[in-house]
């Protein structure tokens, strides 16, 4: 009896061992990601301050990614705007009116809509968007030997495909969450003024607004835009470019990057409303 | 760069293991190439493939010996040196590979718009004049994808010679297209050397190989897996 129990007890700590070895393997593989995309991040932040990388190929690269991922998706984001500022500022609107607490108005539109809906939302947006296309162009570029090609005539293919896209998705993520939050404000409050249900003072609801704006909360707007979409560009290009073998990886690979930079998103997002709020 | 070699490319000793299956290593390989000279190697299995040019331009690392460039060994070389370097050599690639997001007039140019201050203007009347020399009508525009084969092919024989490169490395450059190009290419290949380029062309075709007009300094056969590069007894100067 007493050498069947230990014989459970073995087993139960050979079982128990082995999630735990798991565990941490995972945890040691997800920190080495992090480390790696941390060490991307960096040395694209060192080479974007150094003008004699700015050589007119990577400008111009960048310029076109630019193009790609923020002015392609400014009809899409003012629709989501558009729709937003229907559903959650005529909400707000009107549900603070029906409180009495009218002066809380602008802090709230800032908090909610400013703050943590907009980088999110718009943060979603490129990476589903623009995201998937750099992990899936890179990947192919990959398989198509076009890397081996720019490699082959000395242009750094983490100059010329790596810095332009990360940047551009930097600077694009952040212009386009400015554009939301001012059609998603525009929207909402000329859909409330159409139909009778919020303020039609537009110098109240402005002043409400800016009066309510504190430098911490567009630092936070900054952060909360920017630094998932470093992460988010930096892993994708990282996912694109490990495929070596035959292009069924791509599709693989691409899934990879993109659920690694929405779980990042989150994370950062709470992390920056963590550290600037509480 | 050192002073001592006047050798534009250096093989010393190299061995070279194949990465996948269709690939052939090389073994003991070697061969210098000085201003003015032209190597020819004939790959007399066309199935197998080498890495030669790959591995003169220092992307891929030998198992054993040196490849050097001006003097100086690709695998002790700084980052942005390699990069500088390998601006200054001009290649036909064994599969042609176009980079899908720009027009090919754009690819053309790619690396000189990249490695040089040159204004664009005077780049691409360069790049015109070698479309010019190789029966292209003008710099071809569009995707790759829209642009035929064969003109693809000669769109990269222009890439190969635009800038002056000081090595030019000519994989199978006339498959094809053999009748089309290949007076084109000699003419430039003459008058490459003739500035002081070294050429390293390697070929599966006889055409090639026994065409007089060809006056090759050095000519090498690719022999037996893995392949033994074996220089031919006569030479042509």
């Amino acid at each position: 009896m007493f050498v069947g129990l230990t014989e459970v007890a073995v087993g139960f700590q050979k079982t128990l061992m082995c999630v735990i070895g798991g565990l941490g393997d995972m945890v040691w593989a997800q920190w080495d990601e992090l480390r790696h995309v941390a060490a991307v991040i960096g040395t694209i932040l060192y080479i974007c301050v150094q003008p004699r990388y700015w050589v007119r190929t990577v400008r111009g690269a960048f310029v076109r990614q630019v193009v790609a991922i923020g002015v392609e998706s400014v009809g899409l984001v003012c629709g989501m705007a558009f729709f937003v500022g229907i559903t959650v500022v005529v909400q707000l609107e009107f549900w603070v009116a029906e409180a009495g607490q009218s002066q809380m108005l602008g802090s709230l539109l800032v908090a909610v809509v400013a703050r943590e809906l907009s980088p999110v939302l718009i943060g979603i947006i490129v990476i589903v968007r623009s995201g998937s296309t750099m992990a899936t162009e890179l990947g192919i570029m990959k398989i198509g030997g076009q890397v081996h090609v720019l490699n082959a005539q000395g242009i750094s293919p983490f100059l010329y495909l790596v810095v332009p896209r990360v940047l551009a998705a930097a600077v694009s993520t952040f212009c386009l969450t400015i554009v939301f939050i001012f059609v998603a404000f525009a929207s909402g409050y000329l859909f409330g003024a159409t139909v009778g249900k919020g303020s039609r003072d537009l110098l109240l609801l402005a002043n409400s607004v800016s009066s309510a704006v504190r430098p911490k909360d567009m630092l936070a707007i900054l952060s909360k835009s920017i630094l998932p979409a470093f992460f988010a560009g930096t892993s994708c290009c990282i996912g694109g470019l490990s495929v070596s073998g035959s292009l069924t990886e791509v599709p693989q690979a691409t899934q990879r990057a993109l659920v690694r930079s929405i779980i990042g998103l989150f994370v950062i997002s709470t992390v920056v409303s963590f550290l600037t709020y509480l | 760069m050192t002073n001592e070699s006047p050798d534009i490319l250096r093989f010393h000793d190299v061995t070279i293991a194949p990465d996948c299956e269709d690939e052939s290593g090389i073994s003991n390989l070697n061969l210098s190439l000085t201003p003015g000279a032209l190597a020819i190697v004939l790959l007399q299995n066309e199935q197998v493939r080498i890495r030669l040019a790959d591995a003169a331009e220092g992307l891929i690392s030998p198992a054993q010996g040196t490849v050097t460039f001006l003097g100086e060994d690709w695998q002790t070389m700084a980052v942005n040196r390699v990069s500088a370097q390998r601006g200054k050599i001009g290649r036909v690639f064994e599969d042609e590979r176009w980079l899908s997001d720009l027009d090919v007039d754009q690819e053309i140019t790619l690396a000189q718009r990249h490695h040089t201050r040159r204004p664009v203007k005077e780049i691409e009347q360069e790049a015109t004049q070698l479309c010019r020399v190789f029966s292209l009508a003008g710099l071809p525009g569009g995707r790759p994808s829209n642009v035929r084969r064969q003109d693809l092919q000669k769109a990269a024989c222009v890439r190969a010679f635009l800038g002056s490169p000081i090595l030019i490395l000519l994989e199978n450059p006339t498959v094809g297209l053999y009748a089309d190009v290949i007076a084109s290419l000699i003419n430039m290949v003459h008058e490459a050397r003739q500035r002081g380029a070294a050429v390293l062309w390697t070929t599966n075709e006889l055409d090639v190989w026994n065409n007089p007009r060809l006056y090759a300094t050095t000519r090498w056969r690719m022999l037996g897996l893995p392949m033994r590069m074996i220089k031919e007894a006569k030479e042509t100067t």
